[in-house]
Parts: structure tokens; sequence; C-alpha cells
């Protein structure tokens, strides 16, 4: 009994510690299905929190909080985008600025925040679904949880779903293999990308929410940690499918929280940590061929400017 | 104008700038000559040295830089530096001083460089990476004093300093004994080398002192800061059967995985760590440790502006400061060394030892509040009820034998103390410590 709370325990807080990889690597995952490479997934992230945690803080509403990280993440986005989509330039760099940009800024604006905590009405509270939730073991993963949890399921399906079985999909897919076709179509290469950039901004700013309005309801300066960057490798890890994203982040987190358990019998935790980035690794030198890279679904155009190519 | 010609322009404004800037820059030394007589024993008459010196005239500043390993608002270990920077700025209208955060510590030299170069003449490197760079910049600039925080190396001109919590993690251990349910205890460790090692066999030596079969279970999760992964090993700990948590991360991460568990209804307890984390746990913040590098700052630039400190007698200058010296405080929040909400339940609990007090008053028997409070005054730190008082004196030390390691082998014989280079090279465990193997 003891032993079957304790895998209980570890499936709940592994999956709550990956809703933000889940929330941000959805997002990178149609900016660079689109073919825009956005390495300021860790800025956009600490940015979101910060915005979502002053506002669920001066409104005692954790929704105004979700709206302002969403809103906050898109806006920075939009920076990237002007570089890479508008200005042409290299993507790589942009990103990297926009990762420390948001990182800076987030921990200047937030100094006067140091320390504070949420109240209680003005987080998101893992609230039990009774009699759900007393199932055994998975009762408490499934139905005691905050509402962001079920949203980072919610969209991964539906992300899922409009990437791969609706004509937005197509395009977007398109606009990253071949975007002189879509061009060709008379659809705007830079409308899709901007959009599919904003996207990835709004989502990754709510990975930040989650971070200071859920998971961890105080501001602290870093407060992400370097959970940006495992989303870019969780991103490879599901080879750009949401869905992949969805079950990908849950293993990286029950992983991650197995790890302590694993301490306690003696065994380092170190290398099972590892895994997850040593599997990206192996997908990243396994897709370094032209052909198994087409297969598993890297988009041919990522990180690459589109130019018109004029006659 | 082409890009040359803006960058020479540019070169020619700088060098104009500096220029200026010696030009009237006021003279900040004086020389003054200095005549001694000394006597030789054994020899007749006298021999006359004259030594010329440099010093500074009255009221000149002295200008203190800091360089800080981790962002200021980490709520741990760089924040409290800076606030006890801050205060003595506050304090001393001759000294000024300045910071520089997040600083890698490839890059230390190079700061410290350009801190060397706007002036600043007293430089603090607070952290242990910060070491070897810090010693190579001491003997580039002999006319510089260097302070360097948790490190073992020192020259003429670079002295060390600590604040070491050991004792307070201790009396944290007998709290912890006292009020563990399930006589599991939990640690959720950054990293583990030497001095978390340390700090957690004093809380163990604690425990063990009130619950004899009580177990500190220890996780490491290989971070100073990383709220995320304190929380995961807090949380798996609780599920293991953990109902009081202690830890060494730089968030109040674990403190507020205790409070949800109470608003729970389940009684999980914790102890703060480094700043004030009462409002992270109001209900189950018992103490902690809180530090006070003001105390040291204070003592290290009150001393250098005096004079009794330069650059050519800091060779054998550390200052490893403990509770006498009122450098660290027990505590969750400053002036309340035990949360009023978990008195009663220290007082109900007895502990079957004599404990002899400075004065020679003897407690028999005594409850674990009465124990706590008694080690503090034996540690040099009382506690009046409204505020602390410092004794020069420690009767007493938590590393005291007969220790046994967790495999069962006799560490240090009865009656004896572990001595200070041994505490800074611990890779061993007491024996109710349940943690992951130690390397060397």
């Amino acid at each position: 009994m003891m032993e079957l709370k304790l895998i209980e325990n570890i499936l709940w807080i592994g999956m709550r510690s990956a809703t933000p990889l889940l929330l941000a690597s959805l997002g990178e995952i149609y900016a660079e299905r689109s073919g825009i490479l956005n390495l300021g997934v860790e800025g956009m992230m600490a940015m979101g929190a910060l915005s979502s945690f002053v506002a669920s803080l001066l409104t005692g509403n954790p929704w105004i909080g979700v709206l302002a990280g969403l809103l906050v993440g898109a806006a920075l986005s939009l920076i990237h985008g002007i570089i890479s989509i508008h200005l042409k330039g290299n993507q790589v760099v942009s990103g990297l600025a926009l990762t420390m940009f948001g990182l800076g800024l987030s921990s200047v604006i937030g100094r006067i925040y140091i320390g504070n905590q949420l109240p209680v009405d003005a987080r998101f509270l893992p609230v039990p679904f009774k009699p759900l939730s007393s199932i055994p073991l998975i009762g408490k993963v499934f139905f005691e949880q905050d509402p962001l949890f079920y949203m980072g399921i919610v969209l991964a399906v539906v992300l899922w779903f409009i990437l791969n079985r609706t004509k937005i999909g197509i395009v977007i897919r398109s606009t990253g293999e071949n975007p002189a076709a879509v061009d060709a179509m008379g659809i705007s290469v830079p409308k899709v990308r901007y959009g599919a950039t904003l996207l990835g901004g709004a989502l990754a700013g709510l990975g930040g929410a989650y971070l200071s309005v859920s998971y961890n309801p105080a501001w602290i300066e870093n407060i992400t940690a370097g959970r940006g960057w495992i989303a870019l490798a969780l991103v490879i890890f599901a080879l750009w499918d949401p869905i992949r994203a969805l079950l990908g982040a849950y293993l990286f987190g029950i992983v991650e929280a197995s790890g302590y358990t694993l301490q306690a019998i003696g065994y380092s935790q170190w290398l099972l940590n590892g895994l997850p980035y040593l599997l990206t690794i192996v997908i990243l030198t396994v897709g370094a061929t032209e052909s198994m890279r087409r297969r598993m679904g890297a988009p041919a155009a990522l990180g690459i400017p589109y130019e018109r190519e004029e006659r | 104008m082409t890009s040359t010609q803006w960058a020479a322009l540019s070169i020619i404004l700088l060098l104009v700038g500096v220029a200026l800037g010696y030009l009237f820059a006021p003279t900040t030394t004086v020389t003054v000559t200095q005549t001694k007589t000394v006597g030789q024993a054994g020899q007749a008459g006298t021999t006359t040295v004259t030594v010329t010196k440099t010093i500074s005239p009255e009221g000149k500043k002295i200008k203190a830089a800091f360089i800080y390993v981790g962002p200021i608002g980490d709520i741990g270990w760089t924040y409290a530096h800076h606030q006890a920077k801050e205060m003595v700025d506050k304090k001393y209208d001759w000294l000024e001083t300045t910071h520089v955060e997040s600083v890698a510590p490839a890059d230390a030299a190079g700061v410290i460089e350009q801190l060397i170069s706007q002036g600043y003449d007293v430089i603090f490197t607070t952290s242990f990476d910060f070491m070897d760079p810090t010693l190579e910049e001491a003997k580039k600039h002999p006319d510089k004093i260097f302070w360097h925080c948790a490190g073992y190396k020192r020259a003429p001109n670079m002295g060390t300093y600590f604040a070491d919590f050991y004792q307070i993690y201790y009396l944290n251990g007998l709290m912890a004994g006292a009020l563990s349910k399930t006589k599991k205890i939990g640690y959720v460790a950054a990293h583990l080398i030497p001095e978390v090692v340390r700090h957690i066999n004093a809380f163990a030596l604690g425990v063990k002192e009130v619950c004899a079969d009580c177990k500190v279970y220890v996780r490491e999760i290989g971070a100073w800061y990383d709220p995320t992964k304190a929380r995961q090993a807090a949380e798996s700990l609780i599920s293991e059967g953990v109902d009081v948590l202690a830890f060494t991360e730089d968030s109040p991460a674990v403190v507020q995985v205790a409070q949800e568990h109470y608003q729970k209804g389940e009684r999980v307890l914790a102890f703060g760590h480094y700043s004030p984390m009462e409002k992270f746990g109001k209900d189950v913040c018992v103490s902690g440790q809180l530090v006070h590098w003001e105390k040291i700052y204070d003592d290290i630039l009150s001393k250098i502006y005096a004079g009794s400190y330069s650059t050519d007698n800091l060779e054998d200058v550390d200052y490893w400061w403990k509770l006498k010296e009122g450098s660290v405080e027990l505590g969750c929040t400053f002036n309340q060394p035990i949360n009023p909400k978990f008195v009663n339940e220290l007082k109900s609990v007895k502990v079957q030892e004599t404990v002899q007090l400075p004065n020679g008053t003897i407690l028999e028997n005594p409850d674990v509040y009465t124990l706590v409070m008694a080690r503090l005054i034996q540690m040099g730190a009382i506690w009046t009820g409204s505020k602390w008082i410092y004794a020069n004196d420690e009767t007493f030390d938590p590393f005291t034998g007969p220790i046994y390691d967790n495999n069962g082998n006799l560490k240090v014989l009865p009656g004896q103390r572990i001595g200070h280079d041994e505490l800074w090279s611990m890779q061993w465990w007491v024996e109710n410590v349940v943690g992951p193997p130690l390397g060397g």
C-alpha cells in the first residue's frame, strides 16, 4: 500500500513539474514547424512567469495572470518574428538574445517583488474531483490537478489535430518544408510564420505562468532555472509532434521525480536523469542524415529565412 | 562620416576624457615619515630606523566592491550577502560600495580587473569558485586588499571569511527529533560537498540526541538553486513517510511544499534556510538558520579603515564565525528562535541527559525547548526572550565523540571534538543518516 502511494505521488509531482515543459514545447513545435527556430523560450518563459505573477498579485485573479503571461510571451516573440521574418536575420542569434533579454528584464522588473507570495485565492491549486481522485494509482494523477494541467493535455490534443488534420495545419507544415510552394499558392509565408511564432511565444509565456501562479507561487529571480532549454530539447525528442510532446514531457517529468526515490535505495539518479537528453542526442545524431531527417519530421526550412526569388 | 572616422573620433574623445579625469582627480595619498627607535636585546645602544609610508589622509573613503556568483534576487546566498553589504554601506559615510552580480567563476578575474581600474581598493569575492582567480589577482595587485568567502587560500593582502551554520543545524536537529511522529526526517541537499555534509551530520546528531531511532533521509538535487527539483525531492520524501523537512537550497520551495501539505490537513513541518522564510510557511516553519554577513563585513571594513588590516598582514586572517560572534542566528525569522506554535510541544518532550551550563547550573533531563536554549548558551549565544546576547565562550560542540559513521565505524573517540580541517573536508555520514554514498 505504501509503495502504491509512493508511485502515485511520483507520477503526480512528475506530471505537475512537466506541465511548463509541455506548454512551452507545444508552442515551439508550431514555430519550428513553420520554419522559425526560436531559442528564446527560456527568456519568454521567465517574462511570462513574472508578468503573470504580478498580474495575479495585483488583481487577485490567476486567470488575469494567465492572460498577462500569454500576451507578454507573444509580445516578446514578436521581436524574434520581426528579426527573423521581416529582417531575415540569424534566428539562432536572435533567439539567444531573446533568452538573455527576457531573463535580464524579468530580474530587473521583478526585483521589487522578490520574496512576495501569491495569496491562496490568487493561485491555481490542485483540486480533487471526488470520488474519482481516490482511484488508486491514477486517481490523484488525473483528478487532483489545477486548471492549467488539464489545459496542457487539451492543448496537446487540439494542436495535434489542427497540425495534422486541418488545412491550417497543412499550410503551417508546408511553410516549414517548402515556403516557396506556399508562396506560389498565394499564401503569405510571413503571415503564417508570424502567427506560429506568436503562438509559440504565448505558450512559452503560459508555461512560465504555470511556474509562478501554480507550481511555485512566489517570485524568485530565475524561476525558470533552465526549463526553457529542456522544452527545446523536448521538441526534438518529440519529433515535432504535439502528442509525442505530451508523452515526452510526462516522461521527462516522471523520470526526474523518480530519481529521488532511486537515490533512496542507494542508486545514483544522474544516469537516469540524463536518459531523456541522451535520447535527444541520439535522435539528433540519427537525424543528421537527410533521409532520416525527412522521416522524423524535422522541417526542411527550419531556421532559413524565406526570400522570394526575384525575377 | 565613415565608420573608421567614427571610431577614431570616439577614441580621441575617450583619451581626452581620461586625461581630464587625471587632471581633476584629487590627490588621495600623502607621504608620512615615521621614525622608530628600536632597542635590541643584548646589545648596547639603539638603532634608529626611518620608515616612509604612504597612508590615507583623514576622511578618505574606502571603496569596496562585492562580486556575487548568483543573482541578488535568489532569496538565498547572494541575497544575504547583498543585504549585508547594503547595511554596512548605509552605516558608514566613509564607505563607498558597489557590486557585480551573476559573475561566472571564469569571468571573475576580468571583473576584478575592471573594478580595480574603477578605483576600488577592497574586493570581496563571495563564492568558493572565486578562490583561485581571487588569489591570482591578489598577487597581481599587492596594493589592494582582497577577501574571499568560503575558501582556504590566503595571501598577505588576501584574507578569508565564512559564517558557519553547523551549530544551528544541530539545534534544528534537536527540534526535528522531538517533532517527528513518523521518526523519518527528510533533508533536501543542493550538492553533497563537505560543507553540506557537515551541516547534515550536525543536524542528524541533534536528531539522534532527542530521538535515538529517528533517521535522516537525504536527497541530493544537484543544483544550488532549482525550485522545481527541490519541490520534487521534497514531495518524494513526503510520500516515503517523512514528516519533517530541512534543506540546503536557495529557494523557499521546500517550506512552501510543507505549508501546502499543512493546508490539505497533513502535518509536514520544515526548517527555513538562509533568509527569513516564515511567510512561506507560517504554520509549518519551526525554526531554521539565518545569516548576518553584515557582522563580518562591518568588522573587516572597520579594521581596514582603522588601519589594522592592510596589504601585508592578512596571510593568517581567517574569519570562521559562528553563533558566539552573532554572524548566524537560529530562527525561521529574525528575533524569534522558535516559532511559538511549537514551543508547547517541544516543552512536552524530555531528553534523558544532564547538561551543565557555563555558570554551573545543572539541568537534569531537560525538555527539548530548554535543551535548545541551554545549548545556545553553551555555544555563546544567549536568547533573553526579546534579544540576543553574545558571550565569547564555547563549552559545547555538536561534533563531540563518540560519533559513529553509518557503516558502524567509530569516527570520533569519546570526549574528542572534530577539528577545523576535518570539518572542512567531511565525506562520511553519521550513523542515523540514510543518504547517497559519498565519494572520497
